[in-house]
């Protein structure tokens, strides 16, 4: 198959909803936090296909074969775009045998481009994920369908992963089956014969542990010799339409190919993970055990975080601006305008930024330490009730879950919810996450003004977006759909595990390096842009570069809208100026404020003080009521529209209108909440 | 016609049989899940909300308090 004949995959893959058989469309994907691997073996290639029920680590797989940099994790939905990689599919040195591996297999390296589609438990399509699976193997024209699916299958959990392999050996197609988790289905006392195993299914089984990486030369052998025999006849099927007599036939067939194949204990065994579910999930202890699971990773991440970054910003604002002033002394351009753009501008824009990495990386550290584990599952089994008050079902939560690391996976990540509807009230709902961008403006004036208690204000705001959520959801709910229906909770729960330490590696610096490469791009613009307004004069008799920033284009658009803070205490113009460049991206906020601050009293080492300013500016646009003042505008940097990465994943899932129907209910909720907590609170504080 | 017991009243720790789903879209689902009717599984916890998990195949599958309320089995 030609990559010409293939175009689909070139880009990030979303299914067309609206036009349910046409072709999966192109659409640019760019995410803070992660983009879809896209790399190709070449248009002579063949084109295998990874498919699999969520969670039988299909991404696991596929990161193992092609060391791309697909988000993994262990529960359901986690990817969420169509990934394409290389690999180099390199047989063993030894010969294997059947069931595993085939004779003849050639010793060279063949690269293969590999595809890593979105989780489906079946090809029935209940959800637009699960539609991408069926258009992509199914649907679409035989010969733009991949030569060959690898369709992974958990060992623990044979049955109902083999109802995919059934439908998918229906259909034209050169299938193998990669056996995961056989570690775990030996825990459970459960042993299987892979050979009579791929007897009873026609088609390879290979066991291989894409977590350790063993079995992956085994599987390259049988792929590349698979690859090279004719496409297998499809397993015959009943002559009928009807579904459940069809279904049968399935049952029956895999039933037969588990039994032979399988060898259980008498019963099934209660393990580790049911041990702890009666804990964790347990209607009274789970909720405490939820909010302390989050509340122990807020206050980790801001007092292990804390010294480095501390050490980080002494560094930008000590050796680094010294060294970049002593270079512009030298070449005669200190004191020009270029100082302003690279001393106040770029390295204490860029130089903020960058303490918040350590913060970043600790954040997705403890989230990758709880997805990897296998707890996030359980923490929608927790939230299902309180998603259920605005009538949305509990894997709604999985979604808001990706929104608190960054909202723009998140959005994507709303595919998963089979009902229109609540994909889209999810996706309205997804921009109250408090987003890890977020997190780093809380962090700072946590520290700023809640001292030692930074940590417990850090953790009130992420309470407050859970809060927000639901009062946004139940309002909507009751004005906008008020007949919306709501799906059962279903969850198909993962084993706990120990995470792998080189998969959260991997997690993390993906994480790590999609936030830093969009925020350093998106604040290397913004820091121009501001720049640049506050370099031109708006009134006479100040030339450009040479102007305070208070009579600068800049200064006076601030000045114009922040009369509409006043009532909820934070008027001044530096505090608007950094609310408007965070409409852009809340990662601009700090070095906003950084910049206006540097560039309105320019003296070296100004960005240190930076806390001192902000105290100084809230204590007097709220009259002495400092604290109400800080947590409104908390308040209001939590509510209103997170950044404009997140208006174009809306806009791509749900339309223009709906996106702006949202920035409206964002700005409106954040201005009223805002203009409530200062209100109420400065009759206190 | 309507027999057993829904699972919101089953004991926990015992082996069950699911009798039929009324409704074809969900029994399909549960289906792929590999709960089917006639087969065996048993009930493990109680969740938040009046959901239980259950066992079934060596899979551990979570279920809310409307689809425990509707479900129903019989003693294996």
């Amino acid at each position: 198959m030609s990559e010409s004949t293939h175009p689909r995959v070139t880009g990030s893959v979303t299914p067309e909803t609206s036009h349910p058989r046409s072709a999966a469309r192109l659409a640019p994907a760019k995410s803070c936090c992660q983009t879809p691997s896209q790399v190709s073996a070449g248009p002579r290639a063949p084109v295998v296909a990874i498919v699999g029920a969520p969670n039988t680590g299909k991404s696991t797989l596929f990161n193992a074969l092609t060391a791309s940099r697909v988000t993994t994790g262990n529960w359901p939905g986690t990817t969420v775009e169509v990934s394409r990689g290389v690999w180099r599919a390199t047989p063993p040195a030894s010969p294997c045998t059947r069931g595993g591996c085939a004779d003849g297999h050639e010793e060279s390296t063949q690269d293969l481009t590999v595809l890593d589609l979105p989780g489906a438990y079946s090809l029935d399509a209940h959800s637009p994920d699960e539609h991408l699976t069926r258009e992509l193997l199914q649907e679409g024209p035989v010969d733009e369908r991949p030569d060959l699916c690898v369709v992974t299958v958990d060992a623990s959990r044979l049955a109902h992963g083999l109802y995919l392999v059934a439908q998918v050996r229906e259909l034209p197609l050169r299938v193998v089956v990669a056996m995961t988790m056989s570690d775990v289905a030996l825990q459970r006392g459960v042993s299987i014969d892979s050979h009579a195993l791929a007897e009873g299914l026609g088609c390879p089984v290979v066991t291989t542990d894409p977590r350790r990486r063993t079995g992956l030369d085994t599987l390259a052998a049988v792929v590349r010799t698979t690859l090279a025999a004719p496409v297998p006849a499809p397993r015959p099927t009943p002559d009928t339409d009807d579904a459940l007599t069809r279904d049968d036939d399935r049952f029956t067939w895999l039933s037969a190919a588990a039994e032979q194949a399988t060898v259980v204990p008498g019963h099934d065994r209660l393990t580790l993970s049911d041990k702890v579910d009666r804990w964790v999930t347990a209607p009274l202890l789970g909720p405490p055990v939820f909010l302390a699971v989050m509340w122990a990773v807020f206050q980790l991440t801001t007092t292990v975080a804390t010294p480095l970054q501390d050490a980080l910003d002494r560094l930008f604002s000590g050796p680094v601006t010294d060294t970049v002033m002593a270079g512009l002394t030298l070449v005669h351009l200190d004191g020009t305008w270029v100082e302003g753009l690279l001393v106040n501008g770029l390295v204490a824009g860029v130089g903020m930024l960058l303490t918040f990495v350590p913060l970043m990386a600790l954040m997705f550290v403890l989230l990758a330490l709880l997805e990897d584990s296998g707890y996030l599952a359980r923490a929608a089994v927790v939230t299902d009730r309180l998603m259920r008050t605005i009538g949305l079902p509990g894997r709604a939560f999985l979604p808001l879950v990706v929104g608190f690391g960054c909202n723009v996976p998140a959005i994507s990540a709303t595919r998963i919810l089979p009902d229109a509807r609540q994909r889209l009230l999810t996706v309205l709902l997804v921009p109250f996450t408090s987003c890890s961008a977020r997190l780093t403006v809380f962090v700072m004036l946590g520290t700023v003004f809640f001292g030692r208690n930074a940590g417990t204000a850090v953790f009130g705001m992420y309470v407050a977006s859970v809060a927000l959520i639901v009062l946004v959801g139940l309002l909507l709910r009751r004005t906008l759909w008020r007949t919306m229906g709501s799906e059962p909770l279903i969850i198909d729960l993962p084993a706990y595990h120990v995470p792998t330490l080189r998969l959260m590696a991997l997690v993390v610096w993906q994480r790590v390096r999609g936030f830093l490469r969009t925020a350093s791009g998106i604040i290397v613009i913004t820091v121009s842009a501001v720049w640049l307004l506050q370099s031109v004069p708006a009134v006479a008799g100040q030339s450009f570069g040479h102007v305070g920033v208070e009579d600068s284009v800049y200064g006076v658009v601030a000045r114009t809208v922040s009369p509409v803070f006043e009532p909820a205490g934070f008027n001044q113009w530096q505090t608007a100026s950094a609310l408007m460049v965070g409409f852009v991206a809340k990662e601009a906020v700090i070095s906003s404020w950084a910049q206006t601050y540097a560039t309105d009293q320019p003296q070296p080492g100004q960005s240190g003080l930076l806390g001192e300013h902000i105290q100084a500016a809230f204590q007097q646009s709220s009259g002495g009521h400092t604290l109400p003042a800080v947590l409104a505008f908390m308040v209001f940097l939590l509510a209103y529209t997170p950044c404009v990465a997140t208006l174009a994943a809306q806009r791509r899932e749900v339309g223009l209108r709906w996106t702006a129907f949202g920035v409206a209910v964002q700005l409106a909720t954040a201005w009223l909440l805002a203009v409530a907590v200062f209100q109420v609170g400065r009759l206190f504080w | 016609m309507a027999t057993g017991m829904d699972l919101r009243s089953a004991p926990l720790g015992e082996p069950l049989t699911l009798l039929r789903v009324d409704d074809p879209l969900l029994g399909q689902r549960l289906a792929t899940l590999g709960l089917r009717e006639g087969v065996s599984f048993r009930l493990l916890t109680h969740t938040v909300g009046g959901g239980r998990i259950l066992l079934v195949d060596g899979s551990r599958i979570a279920l809310g308090s409307d689809l425990v309320r509707r479900l129903r089995a019989r003693a294996a």
